[in-house]
């Protein structure tokens, strides 16, 4: 292109002057960090207190069943892999700034690998975990009364279980593999324009 | 080590043009300077030299850009954008840069990012260690996005 000079006059043309000022940038850097950590260990939080609570429920609480000492195990490991999930993804949070495009686009293409790792696997066996607990941990405190109670409280249990299973995860699982397979596509595609030639 | 309102000052107008080479959008283009400072305020205090700092707040930018994919407005915005070359501007904008914006805007990603970093006349040697390629490999890739950006312009009469 012979006038490409003429290219790079007419690009810096393009006025700046609406741009904030740094002091706006920084107070924004301050308040963007707190709100996007502020999710992550909420959740994070959660399941160590919840997690918390049901250690002392195991020491304090002497049960006479063995399901329910199953139950209470099934619902800590389930706290913990929601916590230990959680944990490892605020790496996304950690300093990744000092990459190159092609580094950063195959960090991102495993991040989305790992995403959908996650709910492939990871989420099936916390949720499993969770119901079993449930329904093992529940028993000890109906079987004392009557039938009627117990195929109450185990029919709304059975329902929840259901509806978690049969509706809000398949429902969940197409909305966010459709979308990390769609994103998955795009790196790759932008991958490819980086190895090109090489 | 310049303190951040230098560096702002400095690199802000630069990131932006870049910006608007990818996203063809003055507000998302903005949004991006504003995500790639936050980044280099958060980040400077572990800033070790390794590279220019313009290195260091060019892979930052590129790297936002690239990540717009995942924000599912600004993909459609920026895949809109990209495919409807009659794209609005400010009333003020000359018309020639948007001719330009426009025809940047129908290449690929990573020829949209080397053409701006190029047209912000970057040295080779740098704009390679911001893409992660080596500068022979730039030279060839520079030459095509130039023939690509050529005809596209030539389509609009431009030159």
């Amino acid at each position: 292109m012979d006038n490409f000079e003429e290219l790079k006059e007419l690009w810096h043309t393009a006025d700046t002057a609406t741009l904030p000022q740094a002091g706006e940038v920084q107070r924004m850097a301050q308040k963007f960090r707190n709100e996007r950590l502020r999710k992550k260990i909420l959740l994070i939080l959660t399941a160590v207190i919840l997690m918390g609570v049901m250690v002392m429920v195991v020491i304090n609480y002497h049960s006479k069943m063995l399901s329910t000492r199953i139950g209470e195990l099934c619902t800590i490991a389930a706290c913990m892999l929601l916590a230990g999930t959680n944990l490892r993804s605020l790496k996304r949070f950690v300093n990744f700034s000092d990459c190159s495009n092609k580094e950063f686009i195959a960090f991102l293409e495993h991040t989305r690998m790992n995403q959908l790792r996650y709910y492939k696997r990871t989420q099936v066996i916390g949720m499993f975990l969770a119901s079993a607990g449930l329904v093992l941990y529940a028993y000890e405190f109906v079987s004392h009364h009557s039938a009627t109670i117990i195929i109450t409280v185990y029919g709304f249990i059975v329902i929840w279980i259901l509806f978690l299973w049969l509706y809000i995860r398949p429902r969940n699982f197409k909305k966010q593999t459709n979308k990390l397979n769609n994103m998955l596509n795009t790196l790759h595609h932008i991958s490819n324009q980086i190895e090109n030639e090489e | 080590m310049p303190g951040f309102e230098e560096i702002y000052n400095t690199y802000a107008p630069q990131v932006f043009r870049v910006c608007m080479g990818y996203v063809n959008d003055r507000e998302l283009a903005k949004d991006m300077v504003q995500d790639t400072f936050i980044s280099v305020w958060k980040n400077l205090h572990s800033f070790r030299n390794e590279s220019a700092i313009s290195t260091w707040i060019f892979r930052i930018a590129t790297n936002i850009c690239l990540r717009a994919i995942e924000k599912d407005e600004r993909e459609k915005n920026v895949r809109l954008l990209a495919s409807f070359p009659t794209a609005d501007y400010d009333k003020g904008q000359d018309e020639k840069l948007s001719k330009l914006y426009t025809c940047i805007a129908a290449l690929e990603e990573m020829e949209r990012i080397i053409i701006s970093l190029l047209l912000e006349d970057l040295p080779y040697l740098e704009i390679a260690a911001i893409v992660g390629i080596n500068e022979p490999n730039l030279r060839v890739k520079v030459h095509r996005i130039k023939q690509k950006l050529a005809t596209k312009m030539k389509a609009y009469g431009q030159f």
